[in-house]
């Protein structure tokens, strides 16, 4: 038993100590991944104006992604995402239908998406459930509450005839560059700041790794994993206020499934599911490989429905492959 | 001028339920002393031991820290006070490196709340004077040894200069020489002149370095005796004895 965990230990040891190497070899797959498909789409691929298209969508799942991966190395799980992203959406769209500011609405989305991560938080330490189910219901509900304001109807925000200055600051181009992938390397770089040199990472890494040890240290081990909810709805709701810019409308069915794609992306990224482990720089990559992914099937016309067929067999493919290396290094 | 104790628990009760886990227990502990606190499983020892560590709070007594009188609700307050437990499985996270280990909840940082790793990776050096030595401040815990990860835990509790440290069976599930060592550790603290409450269900672990003995049966004290005064068979016998009771 002792030399079992001794070895584990060492290939952890080993595994920390490449991190960084495999995520050069995550960012080397979505390099490969770009060169193979520059092929298959006969060089359409790598064209302006479809890096442009990946790199919004690479930074608006990315922005989700680095807080959900957050909040897994703090030891819980967010499927809200998707809901909370849409409900950050619609009260962006409603306020500025009713004439709103759309800033204000933004602040008023922000922090609606907080109370929705607050409520997650909350009730899964107060309570003591898994935040699996406790998401699982919210995620449900929230989209149920969408459905019961919009039945279902779409909801135009036109904001970008109005307030272009709204437009252009979430969604608009900074020369090449487009704004949503400002934001999202801003966030990133902040996070990983965070989570690598600040005091409050040293706990998020702490209660992720051992809830008891860090209780016994003196961390509030409830606050910290609250404080990840929040940050996780606020960035959701930031999303979909992007999105729903973006697309200048609102539908009852935006945001849905990308709390999947989220966990897929943070794993992928080399997030452990168990908590305690994890980086951020390892939940952007995972973003850009699922991102590339889609839009070089797509552009290869191949097609989106075998997306998910491929998508699927890499995930389940990385968990074997770590299982695999860790399995070799104790043996 | 008679000397205060450093601690004074007064009569604690604890429940859980209908049992009484912990039924009226007094004792004291003084300035560098080591206390062993023995007793067999069930006996009352690790609930005693979360009533002083904030872990659990008592249903009756009172507890005294240098004669002030002291509510401890949370591990922080225990921690605020000079009470540092360390637990014997939990006393470090194994997926974090041993800086942010010996930090942890009182990491050094700057007005921004950022980390100041040039003073954490001191925990090396402050580790080497109590005879532990471990190559990188980076290294995962999850590669020390047991004893290595006990000398951690008991270094940072100087470190930090607690006036009462518990040990909850800081020897179990170690190998001979391991126990050496931590026993090694635990003079230290004695040397500092920090009071310890060892808490083992082995005699022979506690015997060679504790100044006074308070033994544990179905939740009552049933000896508190200096080492002077007592042998291991007569500690055993009021460990073992009436059994069939």
């Amino acid at each position: 038993m002792k030399e079992r965990s001794s070895g584990k230990a060492r290939n952890i040891e080993i595994l920390r100590r490449l991190s960084t190497v495999r995520e050069i070899i995550i960012f080397g797959v979505s390099v490969g991944m770009f060169i193979l498909f520059f092929f298959t789409s006969e060089g359409k691929f790598v064209s302006p104006a479809v890096i442009d298209i990946i790199s919004v969508a690479v930074s608006e799942l990315g922005l989700i992604v680095i807080g959900v991966a957050l909040l897994m190395i703090s030891g819980e799980f967010d499927l809200s995402v998707g809901s909370v992203s849409a409900f950050g959406a619609l009260i962006v769209a409603k306020f500025y239908q009713l004439g709103l500011n759309p800033f204000l609405a933004l602040v008023i989305a922000l922090v609606a998406g907080m109370a929705m991560g607050a409520i997650n938080g909350l009730i899964t330490v107060k309570f003591r459930l898994p935040s699996f189910i406790v998401t699982l219901g919210t995620m449900i509900a929230w989209r149920g509450v969408i459905y019961v304001i919009t039945a279902g109807i779409p909801v135009g925000f036109r904001v970008i005839e109005t307030h272009p200055a709204f437009y252009n600051f979430l969604v608009g181009d900074v020369g090449v560059i487009p704004v949503p992938s400002i934001w999202f390397i801003v966030s990133a770089i902040i996070l990983m700041l965070i989570l690598n040199s600040h005091w409050f990472g040293n706990h998020v890494y702490a209660v992720g790794g051992n809830k008891e040890t860090a209780r016994a240290m003196g961390i509030n081990t409830d606050k910290t994993k609250v404080i990840c909810f929040m940050l996780v709805g606020m960035l959701s709701a930031f999303v979909g206020v992007m999105r729903v810019t973006r697309i200048r409308g609102f539908h009852a069915l935006q945001g849905s499934e990308i709390e999947l794609m989220a966990i897929a992306a943070a794993v992928i990224g080399g997030t452990l599911l168990s908590g305690g482990v994890g980086t951020i720089v390892g939940a952007c990559l995972g973003a850009l490989v699922i991102t590339v992914l889609e839009y070089g099937l797509i552009m290869s016309g191949i097609g989106a429905y075998w997306y998910k067929l491929v998508l699927g067999i890499i995930i389940v493919s990385v968990v074997i492959i770590n299982r695999f290396f860790e399995q070799r290094r104790e043996s | 001028m008679k000397k205060l104790p450093l601690m004074e628990a007064k009569n604690i009760h604890k429940w859980y339920g209908k049992v009484h886990a912990v039924n009226g227990v007094s004792f004291i502990v003084n300035r560098g002393e080591i206390i062993g606190l023995i007793g067999d499983n069930g006996a009352g020892k690790s609930t005693l031991i979360k009533v002083l560590s904030g872990y659990h709070r008592p249903n009756e007594g009172e507890i005294f820290i240098e004669g002030e009188k002291v509510k401890i609700n949370s591990p922080s307050d225990a921690r605020a006070l000079g009470i540092e437990t360390v637990y014997q499985e939990q006393a470090l996270v194994d997926s974090m490196s041993l800086a942010r280990n010996f930090y942890m909840g009182r990491e050094p940082v700057n007005r921004a709340g950022f980390l100041n790793k040039q003073k954490m990776n001191e925990c090396i050096k402050i580790l080497h004077r109590i005879g532990l030595f471990i190559k990188s401040p980076d290294l995962l815990v999850r590669s020390l040894s047991g004893g290595e990860k006990q000398g951690v835990a008991i270094g940072r509790a100087m470190y930090f200069k607690a006036k009462l440290v518990l040990l909850d069976e800081p020897t179990r599930a170690l190998s001979v020489k391991e126990v050496r060592t931590v026993l090694d550790f635990v003079k230290e603290f004695k040397e500092a002149n920090i009071s310890v409450i060892f808490i083992t269900h082995n005699i022979q672990h506690v015997y060679g370095i504790a100044d006074r003995f308070l033994i544990l049966k179905n939740g009552e004290a049933v000896k508190d005796i200096e080492k002077d005064a007592t042998s291991v068979e007569e500690l055993t016998e009021a460990l073992m004895g009436d059994r069939n009771a």
